[in-house]
């Protein structure tokens, strides 16, 4: 009897796998604010810079002035990037390693430049850099002008973009297994051997994405950057900025398209970093 | 190489790690260092190791003062409780790691290196899995790959530390006997700490029982085991049960058994305990008349662990006590919970409460 009332219940029925609730509330939320904030935008900006048709929008970007500022924009980025990758990297293992009297303090300075206007920030590194100013009159003399020429936009990008190497690098160094260190030692290694082999590959992919941070950051910053460079065209004018004076022209298209070209090409070089970011990250192999 | 450590302390703050600490171990040796967390054991290798720098005394290997040599000056093999193996290196990488890092000199060339990790992966029984990473690997290999790569510098000494506490129970048990084995074709001075008992004496030449930073006794596993030193070596090197008595001029009561303690007689009227293992107490029905030497309890409690039966019993005075039977003797007897019944201690022993030196064997 029992055998048979079992057998009746038998078609095996493939359960459902069961979602945690409120995914469909969360995933409409998310959705919208993508769209709102993210998609919606940048379809306008694209629609808006090809509303002249192609032709013009590719002479537009063959404008000498134009690719000057590209090149100016992307390079003093990439500048300021590396810069601020090699000396974040330093200043996160002076934070974590060593202990020392207004350490806090010290860690506190690194997120000034999140925190100050970036305006002040200009206006500051202008005063410093003038050929006049504390810092710009030791190089005045060697022929070498800070403010009102490239090296003070990647000045300025350089102190923009740094908290956000230090911040990415700091957390993971933080979390070395300190074994690991002593294992190498262990083994023979000395102090710099380690760091070249042991320690400085784990901090690769947090390099990365401080690298990669702290160029998108950068590399569209205007407020630090209009007091410091000067802006003369050909010479210190960066993308933003010239398409600020597009608008100013009510050369909507043509700001449009500048935008659209800064956006392809720095989500371009993020997706490339972030490709790299994987690639490394597979190759420590997790925990 | 030979290790001697003399009058080593350490202190993290306030705490005590080492206080005042010799051990002489000698070349060839398998030793290890016992004890339960904060006894100072994991301390006491990390010093020898140079990981550690000791307050004062100093470390001394094969007659040369090693106190102030650096770690990677030491030729030591150190295997991490937790393997610290490089996690963006293969495990070629790895076990090949202290032979890179040698100044150019004295570094082999490539061929070599490949041959040693080809060898060394033999050695753990590892061939095969060169090229994996170490997220790839099972706690078990991973604990081997560490010792390879420890190996690889030829060290003078080899350092393991709890080298299979985070190893489930199957796996530790053979990696225990491969260490034995390899120690025994290798010849290395080999040091590890452990907090289990069994793993101890299973394993070494010599047990070092560490507690609060102080040597309580060192000895073969026999040793250890068999003539402990004091109430603390007794108590850490397997489950025993306590008497609470006293001694006065050299005669010891525990409940209604007097029994004589010739190296007690300085104690007048101090407390002391009786200690029996499990396995020396022996359960019968009937007293024959042979009352002074037998202890009433009652059956509380009958747990079966295979090839030996646990009985719990409770004395007239309330206290708990463990029997350990073979399962002949208990189907012999064939208990029954709740029944009353006399028990025997087959070896007694006898500490001073609170006083170390001292112990004798006695059968009552």
């Amino acid at each position: 009897m029992s055998f048979t009332a079992s057998h009746k219940l038998a078609p095996t029925r493939r359960r459902k796998p069961v979602r945690p609730p409120g995914f469909g509330l969360t995933l409409g939320v998310t959705l919208a604010y993508l769209s709102a904030g993210v998609i919606l935008p940048l379809t306008a900006v694209a629609a808006m810079a090809s509303r002249d048709g192609a032709g013009k929008f590719l002479a537009m970007l063959g404008d000498e002035r134009v690719l000057a500022a590209f090149k100016l924009s992307f390079g003093a980025a990439l500048g300021a990037a590396i810069v601020d990758t090699f000396f974040g990297l330093i200043v996160a293992w002076v934070l974590v390693r060593y202990s020392f009297p207004l350490k806090r303090v010290v860690d506190a300075f690194v997120d000034l430049p999140f925190a100050l206007p970036t305006a002040v920030a200009g206006i500051t590194l202008t005063t410093i850099c003038a050929p006049d100013g504390w810092v710009g009159r030791y190089f005045e003399p060697l022929g070498i002008k800070l403010a009102f020429a490239p090296v003070g936009i990647v000045i300025a990008l350089i102190f923009t973009g740094l908290p956000f190497v230090v911040r990415t690098v700091q957390p993971i160094l933080e979390d070395l297994d300190g074994e690991i260190e002593e294992a190498a030692s262990s083994l023979g290694a000395s102090r710099w051997e380690t760091f070249r082999r042991v320690i400085f590959p784990t901090l690769v992919p947090a390099l990365l994405t401080g690298f990669a941070l702290c160029f998108a950051r950068t590399v569209g910053e205007y407020g630090s950057v209009v007091f410091i460079s000067g802006n003369l065209p050909n010479e210190t004018e960066i993308v933003p900025l010239l398409i600020i004076s597009k608008l100013e022209q009510f050369d909507y298209p043509a700001a449009a398209a500048l935008a659209v070209v800064m956006l392809v090409v720095s989500f371009a070089l993020l997706l490339a970093i972030n490709a790299l970011q994987v690639w490394t990250a597979r190759r420590g192999g997790g925990r | 190489m030979s290790i001697e450590v003399k009058g080593v302390t350490k202190k993290f703050g306030d705490f005590n790690a080492l206080g005042g600490v010799n051990l002489d171990i000698h070349t060839g040796e398998l030793v290890a260092l016992l004890g339960p967390s904060g006894s100072g054991k994991t301390t006491l290798l990390r010093i020898i190791a140079g990981l550690e720098t000791p307050d004062s005394g100093s470390v001394i290997f094969h007659g040369n003062d090693a106190t102030d040599q650096p770690t990677q000056d030491r030729q030591v093999g150190f295997v991490f409780q937790h393997y610290a193996l490089f996690r963006h290196m293969t495990v070629a990488e790895n076990i090949a790691f202290g032979l890179r890092v040698r100044p150019r000199k004295l570094r082999p060339n490539n061929t070599e290196i490949k041959n040693r990790v080809t060898n060394l992966l033999q050695l753990v029984q590892l061939e095969g899995l060169a090229e994996r990473y170490p997220s790839e690997l099972s706690g078990g290999q991973r604990q081997r790959v560490a010792l390879a790569r420890a190996l690889a510098v030829e060290p003078k000494v080899l350092l393991l530390d709890e080298p299979f506490g985070a190893l489930d129970a199957r796996v530790r048990q053979e990696l225990r006997r491969r260490l034995r084995k390899l120690h025994d074709e290798l010849g290395v001075t080999t040091v590890f700490v452990t907090h289990d008992q069994e793993e101890a004496l299973e394993v070494s030449d010599r047990v070092v029982v560490l507690n609060k930073g102080h040597i309580e006794q060192i000895g073969t596993p026999d040793e250890v085991y068999l003539e402990p030193k004091n109430a603390f070596v007794l108590n850490f090197l397997g489950n025993v049960n306590r008497f609470r008595g006293r001694a006065d001029h050299g005669q010891v009561r525990i409940g209604d058994l007097t029994l004589d303690a010739p190296e007690h007689a300085a104690l007048v009227d101090a407390p002391v305990s009786g200690f029996v293992r499990p396995h020396d107490i022996d359960i019968t029905r009937h007293h024959n008349g042979d009352s002074a030497s037998l202890i009433p309890a009652t059956v509380t409690f009958i747990a079966s662990l295979g090839p030996f039966v646990r009985v719990e019993l409770e004395r007239e005075n309330g206290e708990p006590l463990d029997a350990l039977l073979t399962r002949e003797r208990y189907e012999e007897l064939s208990l029954q919970s709740g029944e009353p019944v006399f028990i025997r201690a087959r070896r007694l022993r006898v500490f001073a409460d609170d006083v170390k030196p001292g112990g004798e064997d006695y059968s009552i």
